[in-house]
């Protein structure tokens, strides 16, 4: 069988038998596909560190025949850009974490989408240690508009009042937002800030934002409110935005 | 299906928990027991029992040890104040290796892995800001992998004990010594030329 081949961003990796990993890819062309790297755990030579998490690469493999045709067979991997090249303090760490989650979770397998290729692979050249907020929550806002998840955030999903200029609403368990009147015990509360932040990301690319101050502090609403949007959907909660809530 | 008497299967089952062994190993090696000596079969087994029952960690550095303080921690002729930070007991016999450290060791049990839930607060960490804090440390050599997830650790631990004025350093990262450049991987070339020296 020719072998195929890809951009890809690596998701996850996995020990499987006694040197074999068992590697998750995202792949421009074939969406997410899972494959054996045989022998990559013993040794480096084949594969080096291109089977990283968040490592951007050029993967080649082989589909299988058999019980295991889901499984594909990794050939090899070059490195395009790697996570490693930079710094990787804590905070980059749980970030990196929540993008390879977070696409792990919410892509279906071997379905192409090359918008949520394109967005992730811009994300991460702007996650940098110690400056990790705007593309979090960049990568949040259209990753839960990609995926079909984003609620209107003009109106109010009970009444339908225009939300512009008025408080706005949300609730882990409520489909979106929600004017003053119609809000649900213990909501918590849309900053106006957040929603411009938001409208004005939908509007720019995220080089726009390089540079600019982005404490933890700016959008952490608007983040909170999507990511439980994310959660709902997956009915369950993500390891890493647990971790990632808990950085100061 | 192959029915196997209620004691082999049990060993079976037991066997296939190992890292590594799947069904047919798990059935060559419980055959390979049943057929060995009695003596043999009550070895392996007292060893296996002695491993859990005597082996814990050691209260200074927490690597698996069966004496308190463990054989490093004791050791009189070996640099107490230079502390080699490894993420698992297994790693130390590579530096051991090498046979020009001198120093003891520090053993975190794991490396931060947000992917696996896994953050500072789960490795073996406090007792090494003790140690340092103590004042009984001159060095830190970060010795944890060089992955995102070892870098990360390397990083957090930088943070946190630079502050009390102690030196902490990194292994090199590069070409290993034998190989060819012509093989090396985009990563590690790159990091071998970011940590080149001077001659």
């Amino acid at each position: 069988m020719p072998l195929k081949q890809s951009e890809a961003i690596v998701l996850r990796s996995y020990p499987m038998r006694e040197a074999d990993l068992l590697v998750t890819f995202f792949t421009r062309a074939e969406g997410k596909i899972r494959g054996i790297a045989r022998s990559a755990k013993k040794s480096k030579k084949r594969f080096g560190g291109a089977l990283e998490p968040l490592t951007f690469v050029r993967v080649y493999w082989e589909e299988r025949e058999g019980k295991d045709f889901d499984l594909t067979r990794i050939d090899s991997c070059d490195v395009l850009e790697s996570p490693l090249t930079d710094t990787v303090d804590y905070h980059r760490a749980v970030a990196l974490g929540y993008v390879a989650e977070m696409l792990d979770q919410l892509l279906p397998d071997r379905e192409a989408n090359d918008a949520i290729f394109r967005l992730s692979h811009a994300v991460l050249q702007h996650m940098r240690a110690g400056a990790i907020w705007m593309a979090v929550t960049y990568f949040d806002l259209w990753i839960v508009r990609l995926t079909g998840l984003l609620p209107e955030l003009h109106a109010c999903i009970e009444c339908g009042a225009p939300l512009d200029g008025n408080k706005a609403y949300y609730h882990a368990l409520a489909d979106g937002l929600m004017c003053a009147e119609h809000k649900r015990l213990a909501s918590s509360e849309m900053t106006m800030e957040s929603r411009l932040i938001a409208a004005e990301m939908f509007r720019s690319p995220v080089e726009a934002f390089a540079g600019t101050q982005w404490p933890r502090q700016r959008g952490v609403d608007l983040r909170k409110f999507l990511t439980q949007r994310i959660e709902r959907q997956l009915e369950k909660k993500l390891v890493t935005a647990t971790m990632l809530e808990k950085l100061d | 299906m192959t029915k196997f008497a209620e004691p082999m299967a049990r060993l079976i089952d037991e066997l296939k928990k190992l890292p590594g062994i799947g069904s047919k190993s798990a059935q060559r090696l419980a055959f390979h027991i049943l057929r060995s000596s009695d003596e043999d079969a009550d070895l392996l087994a007292g060893a296996i029992h002695e491993v859990k029952a005597s082996l814990h960690l050691c209260s200074i550095c927490n690597n698996i040890t069966d004496v308190d303080p463990c054989v490093y921690c004791s050791n009189e002729s070996r640099n107490q104040r230079l502390i080699c930070v490894v993420e698992e007991p297994t790693n130390i016999n590579s530096v051991e290796k090498t046979r020009s450290y001198n120093g003891v060791y520090h053993v975190l049990h794991g490396a931060i892995s947000p992917l696996h839930g896994v953050g500072p607060e789960h490795l073996r960490i406090s007792a090494l800001t003790k140690r340092v804090e103590n004042g009984d440390v001159d060095e830190l050599i970060l010795a944890t992998n060089p992955t995102v997830e070892g870098e990360a650790t390397a990083h957090y631990l930088t943070k946190l004990l630079k502050r009390t004025g102690v030196k902490v350093t990194r292994i090199a990262t590069g070409i290993p010594a034998g190989s060819d450049i012509e093989y090396a991987d985009e990563v590690t070339m790159s990091k071998a030329i970011e940590g080149r020296r001077e001659l």
